[in-house]
């Protein structure tokens, strides 16, 4: 049973002081549903990703939307929340459960956090002092050790990204950077910079799934395929792995390829989770979009650039989107839609026709990574 | 009474189970498979490799060298910036993570030889001291 996503909905990124998760999901589902062009009372099930969001906060959405009473599961995985709210609602559908279901991420991380996130106190790494962007800063000297990748390499992932999303206006950041702004940033973590990091975002983003059985009633025209939706857990290091690759991406990325019957050749253009500059390197290296080792040379060449031969986080991904833990997977595939829609304006791909998304989420002592989508949607 | 439980009433250390204090020094405890040898820290309860349920202590050297390390500028509040995170490779194959003392931060390199050192890393509620692991340059070849 073939699944499809008939609407997208998503609010702007960014910083929402006046405003509270739930106010910006009911945003985002309400768009979602009319994108769809469906009467709300077909949709059968929901899924709300979230990470910081309380008790029953996808519950707290549905009474507000006319949609309370059908069964709804809020799903934490990290920053994987949102794609795994997606990925439920595939697998209902493709078990013949519904053909209508709603999947929407959430987070309103300004009023959580200020400044960098960690693993968590009670996990034995955070409580020696590892935050997020140290885990990436320390990856970043190796992929330099390893690899000769430069500073500047890394900087200009984060240029592509911000000047994309420039181009987004659902966007967080409006104004592109340059390189050296970047390298003169403030410090974080070292060789980590403020502009080589994410930033702490409130936003929504939702989808609308159906079943093969409904898509033509829905509309076709409009409809993209969710070719595959896979998950995997970070094993268990033994040994001394590199810490410039990521086997979790691989076999998340290898279980999507297969079930979409596609290969990384065939992929047009991709939304991958970079929550630093290093971890959009590490990413598309996993993937195998790119040869391990190579990114940041071709990166900076400009062959990830919009126009350039595989064009990696057009939408201004999480370093210039924003990055809303609950919401980041869901608005990943709203940009996926877009794109093969043809509905993505100046940062449009053209003639693009296989998408995408991939997140990774949380950490854990003695595990790779804690939580690994990878989403395939084909046109 | 032995020596930890000697230690343990005017030391509290900072995760029961990973260290040890024996005549007055600390050591790291991992965990080794007794089926296939992985050799863990912190030790799973049940073998990642072959899925062994017989896990047994295992004493860690002191001794290993930096495989990757940053300097932490900006942290939560319990944390003092700047500080030095480095992981570190041990002789029996494990890589542990740990706070690097006794150096300039920038003159911590890749490869670096270094030697595990207990300290004070906190108080608990008691106003005890909590002991725990940090890195140091090593002394000696």
């Amino acid at each position: 049973m073939d699944v499809y996503v008939v609407g997208a909905g998503m609010t702007k990124f960014g910083k929402h002081p006046d405003r509270d998760a739930v106010d910006l999901a009911v945003e985002a589902v309400n768009e979602a549903i009319r994108d769809a062009g469906v009467d709300r009372r077909r949709i059968q099930a929901a899924y709300c990703g979230h990470v910081y969001g309380g008790m029953v906060l996808g519950q707290k959405v549905l009474a507000r939307t006319g949609l309370a009473g059908i069964p709804l599961a809020n799903v934490e995985n990290a920053c994987s929340s949102g794609a795994t709210a997606i990925r439920e609602g595939y697998l209902a559908i493709r078990a013949g459960e519904y053909d209508v279901v709603l999947a929407f991420g959430v987070e309103h991380l300004t009023t959580r956090f200020r400044g960098a996130l960690t693993p968590g106190e009670e996990d034995l790494e955070g409580a020696l002092g590892l935050t997020m962007p140290a885990v990436y800063a320390m990856r970043a000297v190796r992929h330099m050790t390893e690899f000769g990748t430069t500073r500047e390499e890394l900087a200009y992932v984060s240029v592509k990204n911000k000047r994309n999303a420039s181009l987004n206006p659902y966007a967080q950041f409006q104004n592109p950077v340059t390189v050296e702004d970047v390298l003169n940033s403030r410090p974080i973590a070292d060789p980590l910079r403020l502009l080589d990091c994410c930033p702490v975002s409130d936003g929504a983003a939702a989808v609308v799934l159906a079943s093969e059985r409904v898509v033509g009633e829905l509309g076709r025209s409009r409809a993209v395929r969710l070719a595959a939706a896979s998950l995997r857990t970070g094993t268990v290091e033994v040994g001394l792995p590199s810490m410039a690759f990521e086997p979790l991406t691989r076999a998340t990325a290898q279980d999507a390829y297969e079930r979409a019957g596609v290969g990384p050749e065939d992929v047009d253009f991709a939304e991958v989770h970079d929550c630093f500059s290093i971890a959009e390197v590490l990413r598309v290296e996993g993937l195998g979009l790119y040869p391990v080792g190579e990114y940041p040379k071709r990166a900076a060449r400009g062959e990830a650039d919009i126009g350039g031969r595989l064009p990696i986080n057009p939408s201004g991904g999480l370093l210039g989107k924003g990055h809303p833990l609950g919401a980041t997977g869901v608005a990943q595939v709203v940009e996926l839609v877009r794109q093969l829609r043809g509905e993505a304006g100046p940062r449009q791909i053209e003639g693009a026709r296989v998408g995408l998304a991939h997140c990774r989420g949380g950490k854990a002592a003695g595990v790779e990574g804690a939580a690994c989508t990878v989403l395939i949607a084909t046109r | 009474m032995s020596e930890v439980e000697r230690v343990s009433e005017s030391y509290v250390p900072f995760r029961p189970g990973l260290l040890r204090f024996e005549g007055g020094r600390g050591v790291l405890v991992g965990g080794r498979c007794r089926s296939c040898g992985a050799v863990y820290f912190p030790a799973p309860e049940v073998c990642a490799r072959c899925q062994g349920q017989d896990l047994e202590g295992v004493d860690l050297s002191g001794r290993g060298t930096v495989y990757t390390y940053t300097v932490v500028r900006q942290s939560t509040p319990e944390f003092r910036t700047p500080y030095v995170l480095v992981y570190v490779d041990l002789p029996e194959g494990v890589r542990v993570l740990g706070q690097l003392v006794g150096c300039e931060p920038e003159a911590v390199r890749v490869g670096m030889p270094v030697e595990v050192v207990f300290e004070e890393v906190a108080r608990d509620p008691q106003g005890r001291p909590v002991v725990g692991w940090r890195f140091h340059p090593a002394t000696e070849a």
